[in-house]
Order: C-alpha cells, then structure tokens, then sequence
C-alpha cells in the first residue's frame, strides 16, 4: 500500500513508517507531501493519509499515531510497546515518560537537519528504529528498572546522593524536582522499597535521606499526604464521585481510600465532601 | 594518522572517532581490533590506542577518553562540550548527568547489536553524532509538539 502524510518528518512520521514496514506491510510505500496537499493526494493515490488531523491514523489525546497504528494492527509485541511510550515521550514533548525520549529527540532533530530531504531521513530513521527495537527487545534488562517513570526518580535521587549529604540549608533543586515529580505522578504506584531496589541502597537509609528535605515525613508518609491534598482538591469539582477520585489519588479501592483519609482529616470523605461544598 | 582501539564498539569507541575526524585529525583512519592486540598492533602499525587502560588516549576519574581528548586537543565548541557530558552519562552509565544519555545508549546498544560488523557501526555512529552535534549546535531550543496551525 502507498502511505501519505505531511513533509519535514522528525518523530511520528519516522516512527510509524518503521512500524508499518516491519509488522503491518512490508512492501509499504511512503509519501511526504506539503500539509494541505495530503488529503487530496491521498485520494488521488490511494494512499493511506496519517499523522494528520481528522483521519484513522492520527493522535487522540495524549496518544500519538504510533499508538493509534498499534492498537488498530492489535501488535503485541513487547519490545513495540516500550518504544511506543519512548516515541509518545519524544514526539509529544513529553520528556518525563521515559527516560530515553530526550536522547531519541535530539537525535531525530539533528538528523531533521542534517538531512533535507525526507526519504534519505527515512532511511537513517529505519537504521535508528531498527536499534532502538533490538535495545528494547534484548538489552534494555541490563539496567536496574524497567519503568521509565521509576528511572526518572532514581536519576535525580542519584544526582542528589552523589552530592554529598552535609549541609542542610536551604532545600537543594533535587528535592524540589522530587516533589514536582512525585506531584505529577501521584497516582502513580510508587515505592520506597523499589526506588531503593533500582539505587541498589538500603530502604532506610533512603528513607532517612529522604526526610531530611521533606519536612520530616517518610516517604510512604510525604506521599499520602499529597494524595490526600490532591483527593481535597478534586473533591471541589462535583464532576468526580468519591469512586474516581480514589483512583485518580492512586488508592487501590475506594474503602482503603475511605481508611486513610479519615485517619488524616479525622472524617470520612463523604462528610468532608458535604461541609467542603458548604463553605 | 592510525587510531586503534578494542573491537565491539558502544559510546566512547564510536564518539572518539567523530570527535577526532572533526575536530583533531581529518585523515585519521580506525582500526578495531581484540582487546589484546591493541597494543601489539598500536607499535606494528604505528597507530595511537586509545580508550583502553594504559593508554594515554583513556578513562581518567569519571571522564572518559571522549573528555580527555577534548582536554587534550583544548576543544571549546560549546556543542562539543554538551556531546561529551552526554557521552560520560552513557558510557559511565550515569544517565543522570544528561538527560539525553539513556536514549543514545539505548539506540548505541542496539546498533552495536543490530551491525556485527565494527566499521558499518562506525558508519551510522558518525551520523548519529553528525545529528547530536546539530541539535546541540542548532536547534536544541526546538520543542516538538504539534503545530497548532493544524488543529484549526
């Protein structure tokens, strides 16, 4: 089949071309055309439009086009699903995802620019996707954890232990990027016991450290503290029922949520709810 | 000149030859060889090792042979600098030096397993670090979302 989409490709239209190729038709032929002629060609060529707005293939929400062609192809291998986070990652400017999408970025838009035109970039893209894949695939076991968000914690940790503990000044950036992180991902399922499995160092001491910058609390403590305040917050909107916002604030079920919020504010969430709405 | 240095290349065996083809020396020629010829070929061939202990050409402390030879040769590109940072974060596996490390050693590992042969690796490397080297130099100020201009 001939497929189309926009000219100048960094991420997504180097990406997807890699995957049709290699799991959805191998004979693929790939088109890039300005913008507003992708339409029109397409029906011309009978050509397949993606990575363009208002067609099959093409980004929904947070998701972009490689996600949409591996759902539609119902691909289930593995090694495609972690590099599909990592293109998500790079191709929505969302670095935080994983810990490999800034390197894929900078690369992508240097050879962009190396390289004027798109199909030669198409084929130096082939080559990176090709390694990116067998990385995936057969060596990404070599590091510690697996879980892109988890590296992100363990690096800027990391960067903070190796700085030393002595001073206790003023709060140092690493703590404030924890916090932001931890922020970010509080519904996320974090643990202590992981990170400090992932930074090879005794759970306790990482604790100990960790409370220092983070007004004494321990980890498990400082994080259900921040769902509990997320929890408050959302408890503002009507749109959310209880039952939503204890997944949204990482609690396994809504009694569990119940349990430690009473345990924090002294009331049950439905009460608190009420005199909130009140106020 | 000759530069010889351990077969399998990954990070600094393949940055080493950009940096030094760019920047110290246009003509040099790379030699890979097993890790225990290196030093008996270095003196037959009259090549200079490098990044392999005992060498000049190495690891000191935590940088690595790329930062010595851009201590070495007094290089200040700004964009060579930033390479290097991100090279010690990917060759030390210190992903945390850079953010960009974790993904040139993914897309180095697999590379280095996907081209059994040294000097095809040394070929799509040098572009690689051709492309790292522009983003540093050009356009790192870019971020990539989508344009706006399509949603309307």
């Amino acid at each position: 089949m001939k497929w189309i989409t926009r000219e100048r490709p960094k991420i997504d239209r180097i990406a997807c071309p890699w995957l049709i190729r290699r799991f959805i038709d191998k004979e693929a032929e790939f088109i890039y055309v300005p913008f507003d002629q992708v339409l029109p060609e397409a029906a011309k060529q009978n050509a397949i439009p993606f990575d363009v707005p208002n067609v099959q293939f093409t980004h929904a929400g947070p998701l972009c086009t490689f996600d949409a062609l591996i759902k539609e192809y119902k691909i289930k291998d593995d090694a495609v699903h972690t590099m599909a986070v990592i293109v998500r990652a790079a191709d929505t400017d969302r670095h935080d995802l994983a810990v490999q999408a800034s390197g894929l970025w900078a690369i992508s838009a240097g050879l962009a620019y190396n390289y004027p035109n798109d199909h030669e970039l198409l084929e130096k893209g082939m080559l990176l996707y090709d390694a990116l894949y067998s990385w995936a695939k057969h060596l990404q076991q070599e590091k510690h954890t697996q879980q892109p968000f988890e590296d992100l914690l363990i690096s800027v940790l990391n960067r903070y232990l190796k700085n030393k503990p002595g001073s206790k000044k003023k709060t140092p950036a690493w703590a404030q990027e924890l916090k932001d992180i931890i922020q970010d991902h509080i519904d996320a399922n974090l643990s202590l016991k992981e990170l400090s499995k992932g930074l090879d160092i005794n759970p306790s001491y990482l604790s100990r450290e960790f409370s220092r910058y983070f007004e004494n609390m321990s980890f498990g403590e400082y994080i259900r503290k921040q769902r509990i305040e997320k929890a408050i917050a959302l408890m503002k909107q009507p749109s959310y029922s209880l039952t939503e916002i204890a997944y949204l604030t990482g609690f396994s079920d809504q009694s569990h949520f119940t349990r430690i919020f009473k345990k924090h504010t002294g009331q049950n969430p439905s009460v608190y709810r009420k005199k909130l709405v009140k106020k | 000149m000759k530069w010889i240095t351990r077969e399998r290349p990954k990070i600094d065996r393949i940055a080493c030859p950009w940096l030094i083809k760019n920047f110290v020396d246009k003509e040099a020629e790379f030699i890979y060889v097993p890790a225990a010829q290196v030093f008996d070929k270095a003196a037959e061939l009259q090549a200079i090792p490098y990044d392999i202990p005992g060498a000049e050409y190495s690891h000191y402390g935590d940088h690595c042979t790329f930062d010595y030879i851009v201590q070495k040769h007094a290089i200040t590109d700004p964009a060579v600098l930033q390479i290097a940072t991100i090279v010690r974060g990917a060759d030390t596996a210190s992903f945390h030096l850079a953010p960009q490390a974790a993904g040139l050693w993914a897309i180095s590992a697999g590379l280095s397993y996907n081209f059994t042969n040294d000097h095809e690796q040394l070929a799509i490397g040098m572009k690689i670090y051709d492309a790292l080297y522009s983003w540093a130099k050009y356009v790192q100020a870019e971020k990539h979302t989508w344009d706006p201009d399509l949603l309307k």
